[in-house]
């Protein structure tokens, strides 16, 4: 005689929950070996949900509690430093303004376009500090988009202070690229935060 | 769960959102015990079950704005617990079988002969063996919720529960005269 496999125990233990076929529970029916396996089953389980609670040997809290701080503090900090990027760019803005109402013998296209992108960033960090972020309940997904976008946001933000070290042309080149992809991060931080739009395409 | 924290839950969640270290902490007070013995029942190491406590309580603490009360706050913890235990057990694969385990100890010839304890014979499955037996027997869980939270199906955890009790059986003893 063929008796029950444990798969097929382990169907028969939860009738209506992991249903087994009538043909394994005629046979359970009729076969002592296997009740007695199903008995065992049922033993190990009731012996599996009474084992003793074990507990930490150390308090991890005070270590948990200090990491949470620390990143609490880390996202304010990133989020002042939106607005003081913002504050640079207004000024950086006003200067590339004087700059171009002087007579130039060209006018260079990098420059508007550097101008036009310093200012987007700077609509777009006021519109997100209008809807307060930090503030609002997020799902996961959306809270991890979010983040993604900060840190790409912080990335790009670290690189543009390091343009300092770039030479006049290059620099100008590598500042526009960076203001447009900084520019291009926020509109998609601020879709996420305002519209909470689920196929962002990270 | 403690009484105290009960009693006060909806007060003490209420300013666990807003960030309040205080009741954050009352959070971790009430739920470490439970959170500890799930992580420490599915990792391999009490090391990796404290820092599966530790990660898990830190989501708790970013996350518990995102709570929407829809079901019980332990059941919400846990999901959390058992994705983080279940996370470090898949970076710990690299070790998570019965078979090399057997090799290293040298212990298949002696099977047979053994009588374990339900601790050791627990303690002796693969990782990912043990953990469907504990979320499924002990925690309640469904095959088709392990599946999810393991990223692979329903029948995976289904034929992984099976071979678990398989083992037990053996180390245990229990074979059928």
């Amino acid at each position: 005689m063929n008796h029950l496999s444990m798969e097929s125990l382990l169907s028969l233990r939860e009738p209506g929950r992991e249903p087994g076929t009538a043909t394994a529970q005629e046979h359970l029916h009729q076969c002592p070996q296997c009740q007695a396996e199903l008995e065992r089953l049922h033993q190990r389980v009731a012996r599996l949900k009474a084992l003793p609670a074990l507990r930490p040997g150390r308090d991890r809290w005070p270590e948990t509690a200090a990491r949470y701080r620390a990143e609490r503090a880390r996202r304010r900090t990133r989020l002042a430093g939106f607005t003081g990027l913002g504050g640079l760019a207004a000024a950086a803005s006003v200067a590339l303004v004087l700059s171009l109402g002087r007579p130039t013998p060209s006018a260079d296209p990098t420059t508007e376009q550097l101008q036009e992108a310093m200012v987007r960033s700077q609509a777009l960090e006021t519109a997100l500090g209008a809807y307060n972020p930090d503030g609002r309940v997020l799902d996961g997904r959306t809270a991890r988009m979010a983040q993604e976008l900060e840190d790409r946001i912080a990335r790009v933000d670290r690189e543009l202070e390091a343009t300092e070290l770039l030479r006049q042309q290059a620099r100008d080149q590598e500042l526009l690229r960076l203001w447009r992809e900084r520019v291009g991060l926020l509109d998609a931080l601020v879709d996420v935060h305002v519209t909470r739009a689920s196929n962002a395409g990270l | 769960m403690e009484s105290s924290l009960l009693a006060q839950a909806e007060t003490v969640i209420a300013r666990a959102r807003t960030g309040d270290p205080e009741a954050l902490g009352a959070l971790y007070r009430a739920f470490e015990s439970p959170v500890y013995n799930l992580a420490r029942r599915i990792c391999r190491t009490s090391e990796d079950a404290e820092d599966v406590l530790q990660e898990t309580f830190f989501e708790v603490c970013r996350s518990i704005g995102r709570y929407r009360e829809e079901g019980s706050l332990w059941g919400w913890i846990r999901t959390i617990a058992a994705s983080k235990a279940l996370m470090r057990i898949r970076r710990n694969k690299y070790r998570d079988t019965d078979e090399l385990n057997d090799q290293v100890m040298g212990r298949r010839q002696e099977d047979s002969h053994l009588r374990m304890d339900l601790e050791a014979a627990l303690e002796r499955l693969s990782e990912t063996s043990r953990a469907v037996v504990w979320l499924h027997d002990v925690e309640g869980y469904t095959h088709d919720e392990i599946g999810a939270m393991m990223g692979k199906t329903a029948s995976f955890s289904k034929s992984q529960l099976a071979r678990a009790h398989s083992r037990l059986r053996q180390w245990l003893g229990e074979e059928v005269a």
